[in-house]
């Protein structure tokens, strides 16, 4: 079977982002794979070494340095990776019509997607992408098992968790507890260097034209009081209450 | 034309290391500093993922890393520990002088092996009565048929006698004084050979570190690495090479010093504001922070010359130096802007001090390396 | 026309549907056109009754197809109406199945989707929204391009709407096709059965590592969020430890809240968890390390063991009580 992997690359979540006039400076910030995407990256894996025969293909659309993501993931296992490169930015309805294009030539028979990004915060791409491909999706997946035509996975719902079988090919996305994904190898990361990286540009998908356009961002934090109560937990749980009383918020 | 950046694979290995560092041993560092114990569960972790022996050719199966990518390794495991990245260290300091002078028969024997599972090298040149002045060491070899006997002691071995290999430097000749030498690979578990643990050390308490003892050790002449009387000069190639590491490792510890300090000092408040207010901490912030950028690029430099094939014994020299002394500086500048707390083993800048102190000692002396910058200028 | 779609349960409609409510007033002013709202499932009748009282218009979807939620069959029902009744902006709670749907949605209609918003305004041509983004650290403002517009609302935002009106039901049929319903749904494992949902709730309990156990939970948090009504969270530590299920989880891979009082206890505050809370109106921490980073986001801290605070407090609030 051929499996896809979406891969993103997000500021390293401990990464220190500061906000200027023009929007988010990320300059000097650390960027990683994002470790929704290496979930998934892993649980493809782990289908291969179940004994299934796969090829593992990883898929990013993003700018250049997304490229670093993508040798993570060869690193990890993938034979070879797609990188569809634009340093413009799309939303995820119109990135999902895009990769949509690309998952569709290579004939995938699963596609595994990071349940949430680290940084649109934006659970869509999976499901949007299922939809642009007329496949089903399950999300927030932390089991996944695969028969020869149909996928069953446990995954995170409004209350608890439950059960879906899908018909193949279909859209996984990922939810933490699905594994532990491995470290690439320092013998991985050298041989990663000789798999295939092929590059697409907008053009070869038929280009595209964001839904979504971003005014303004801004690091708000909600000014906190950092009050610390002293006395004895009996002493502070009373005053504590009191605060909480004047808050009008029990 | 000048390339400051790194290439795709070296920054993976960067992050790979960095990630090994900061979920692996940064937890762990503190209590095995504390009981003085060797984190083998951690070596092993490390052999797993290829951190461990990297330079091993890959013509006997090893990844053949070269320098550069040693040292970019280095930085990131020392950041989080230099006691136990100086056990990751002091192997591949036991294993340059095989790649040095060792032949390709003597490279497939001595380290093949190492790649199999987490296995160490040492290197036994320092003894208890001299550690600089390598001519004057006092451990003979004597040739009997087709076998070298090996007497004496060798000191503040680094993995001595846990490593499934040592390279042993001694006089067979001690009028021929450093023509007198020879260097020779021990295996464990060689009969006559023994070691001492050594306790009570100031830092890197994670590093196994022991005095090597030979009685009657018969090696076969096959062990001898290059010709009878190449011993000192083996011993200076390899330490020009692996003295880079130990610069790396220095840069490590001293962007720790600065991490810690700007996270404590945003945090830490007096007369009413985090004290990164004011300029007296603001300025050591500022001194720690080029004495990081400056160090890493005399250590990228000297490491680039050892990947190009160029000479780099001055380069090397000025790296470790530099980059001890200002790691010094700064873990000890650390401790000043953590005031009280930075003198309590709660925080992690007191170990950083204690630890770097060895930096400015092993692998030649801060003094040496002074010498030998000096030899390059006047000689 | 502005098209709301309203969860429910159990024959009565869920907070999330009396805040999108308030929500697609709000964009109103600025979209114009009229409210209408859908009630999907296998028996709206009770639910849809009671949006009526909201809105002049509802339209209802009754049929045992939709008594369980699935992603596809939604996404036919919520789309088709919409583009017979021409709907300029599809209203769609970001619950987990909302934030499951809706991009599918969005696909159908080529309409922008705006996703996971915690305010919205518009002038007449395009909306703008606001939403967070870099795990809940920045605030970003949105526009969408092109209208119509899919919208999922952020819960615990908007305030709830109050009856207001004696509205019609419309009843109304979507044909699936099989495709629709490929999807199959087995065993289902609810979380804390008698607790408020998370989302919902106005006051969360979270537990951390420094709760000491499962049975840390137990005895410590369970009867406190019993004594305030609160819903009960956890951090990722505990969850991948066993104590609790993934669905109380807070942070990046679980939920986000932003309650009116957020209890963080034995919770050291990693990035990743701040992420899910750190909206919350006040923050109360209770840790025994000084140090925890959760008291920086923190707006009253107790530095003391959660074994000796938490009893106390659940004692002062009782006592507070009476």
């Amino acid at each position: 079977m051929k499996i896809i992997c979406i891969i993103k690359q997000v500021p390293d979540a401990e990464a220190r982002i500061r906000s200027t006039a023009a929007g988010i400076d990320l300059e000097g910030v650390t960027f990683v794979i994002d470790g929704m995407d290496e979930y998934g990256v892993e649980q493809a894996l782990r289908i291969r070494e179940s004994g299934v025969e796969a090829e593992i293909i990883a898929v990013a659309l993003g700018p250049k340095r997304y490229e670093e993501a993508i040798r993570t993931a060869l690193a990890m296992g993938a034979d070879r990776a797609i990188h569809l490169e634009t340093e413009e930015a799309f939303d995820p309805i119109t990135q999902a019509k895009l990769l949509a294009k690309v998952v569709g030539e290579e004939a995938a028979d699963l596609l595994l997607v990071g349940g949430k990004e680290a940084d649109w915060d934006s659970a869509a791409l999976g499901a949007a992408t299922a939809e642009a491909l007329g496949w089903p999706h399950s999300d927030w997946t932390t089991e996944l098992e695969l028969t020869a035509n149909s996928a069953k996975v446990t995954h995170d719902a409004d209350e608890g968790s439950e059960v879906l079988t899908l018909p193949l090919p279909a859209v996984i996305t990922t939810q933490q507890g699905l594994n532990e994904p491995r470290y690439p190898t320092l013998p991985n990361i050298m041989k990663a260097k000789r798999k295939e990286l092929k590059k697409l540009s907008l053009d070869d998908v038929g280009g595209a034209v964001s839904k979504i356009v971003i005014l303004k961002q801004e690091i708000q934090t909600r000014e906190r009081l950092n009050k610390i109560i002293e006395g004895d937990p009996m002493e502070a749980a009373q005053q504590l209450v009191k605060l909480l009383q004047q808050d009008k918020v029990i | 034309m000048i390339d400051f950046s790194l290439s795709d694979e070296q920054r993976q290995i960067q992050s790979l290391a960095r990630q090994f560092a900061k979920d692996v041993i940064i937890p762990n560092a503190a209590s095995y500093d504390r009981e003085e114990s060797y984190p083998a569960e951690i070596v092993a972790q490390a052999a797993e993922l290829g951190l461990l022996n990297t330079i091993i050719p890959e013509t006997v199966g090893g990844l053949g890393l070269g320098m550069l990518e040693e040292v970019i390794i280095a930085e990131e495991l020392a950041y989080g520990c230099m006691g136990i990245y100086t056990i990751l260290m002091a192997s591949e300091l036991g294993i340059t002088p095989i790649l040095l002078a060792g032949s390709k028969e003597q490279q497939e024997r001595f380290l093949s092996p190492l790649l199999d599972g987490p296995k160490l090298a040492a290197f036994a040149l320092s003894e208890p009565d001299n550690g600089s002045d390598a001519a004057a060491m006092k451990t003979r070899a004597r040739f009997e048929g087709d076998e070298v006997i090996l007497n004496g002691s060798k000191m503040w071995i680094s993995n001595g006698g846990i490593a499934d290999l040592n390279v042993v430097f001694a006089s067979f000749d001690p009028e021929k004084k450093h023509q007198g030498t020879l260097a020779v690979v021990v295996e464990k578990g060689t009969p006559g050979l023994s070691h001492q643990k050594i306790h009570g050390k100031l830092g890197q308490r994670a590093t196994y570190t022991a005095e090597l003892i030979f009685e009657d050790v018969r090696v076969p002449a096959a062990n001898i690495l290059g010709e009878p009387g190449d011993g000192f000069r083996i011993a200076m190639q390899t330490l020009d090479k692996t003295r880079i590491p130990v610069a790396a490792g220095s840069v490590g510890i001293a962007r720790r010093a600065l991490d810690e300090s700007v996270s404590y000092a945003a945090e830490r408040k007096a007369f009413g504001k985090p004290i990164n207010r004011f300029q007296a901490i603001q300025f050591k912030l500022a001194d720690i922070k080029i004495g990081v950028e400056t160090a890493r690029w005399q250590t990228y430099y000297a490491a680039y010359l050892v990947d190009a094939g160029l000479p780099h014994t001055q380069a090397s020299a000025i790296a470790k130096t530099y980059a001890s002394d200002i790691a010094f500086d700064a873990a000890n500048e650390a401790i000043q802007i953590h005031g009280g707390y930075g003198y309590v083993a709660e925080y992690p800048v007191e170990k950083l001090l204690r630890d770097v102190k060895l930096n400015q000692i092993y692998e030649g002396t801060n003094e040496i390396q002074r010498l030998v910058i000096a030899r390059t200028l006047t000689d | 026309m502005i098209l709301i779609v309203a969860e429910h349960k159990d024959g009565h409609l869920r907070k999330s549907a009396l805040e999108l409510v308030s929500a697609a007033k709000s964009l109103q002013a600025g979209l114009g056109g009229d409210l209408a709202g859908l009630v999907i499932g296998h028996d709206t009748q009770a639910a849809a009754g009671e949006l009526a009282k909201l809105l002049d218009t509802v339209y209802s979807i009754s049929d045992a197809a939709f008594s369980e939620f699935r992603a596809e069959t939604y996404t036919a029902a919520v789309a088709q109406l919409a583009q017979e009744k021409n709907a300029k902006a599809v209203l769609i709670s970001a619950s987990r199945s909302g934030l499951s749907y809706s991009p599918r949605v969005a696909l159908r209609l080529d309409a922008p989707l705006l996703e996971d918003v915690s305010s919205l305004e518009s002038n007449g041509n395009t909306v703008t929204a606001t939403r967070f983004s870099y795990l809940a650290r920045v605030t970003e403002t949105v526009q969408a391009q092109s209208l119509p517009v899919v919208i999922s609302v952020k819960p615990n935002i908007y305030p709830v709407a109050e009856a207001a009106v004696n509205g019609s039901i419309e009843a109304v049929d979507v044909p699936l096709t099989e495709q629709d319903k490929r999807v199959q749904v087995g065993e289902k494992v609810a979380a804390s059965s008698e607790r408020v949902a998370l989302e919902e709730a106005s006051i969360v309990i979270t537990g951390g590592r420094g709760v000491g156990g499962p049975e840390g939970f137990d005895n410590l948090i369970e009867p406190l969020a019993d004594a305030l009504s609160a819903g009960i969270g956890s951090t990722r530590a505990v969850v991948d430890a066993g104590w609790r299920p993934y669905g109380e989880q807070i942070g990046q891979t679980g939920k986000t809240v932003a309650p009116d009082v957020y209890f963080a206890l034995g919770v050291s505050g990693a990035v990743q968890h701040l992420s899910g809370m750190n909206r919350s109106k006040v923050i109360v921490a209770i840790n025994k390390d000084p140090d925890a980073p959760i008291f920086k986001v923190a707006d009253y801290g107790v530095i003391g063991d959660v074994n000796a605070v938490v009893p106390a407090l659940k004692d002062a609030i009782e006592a507070a009580r009476n």
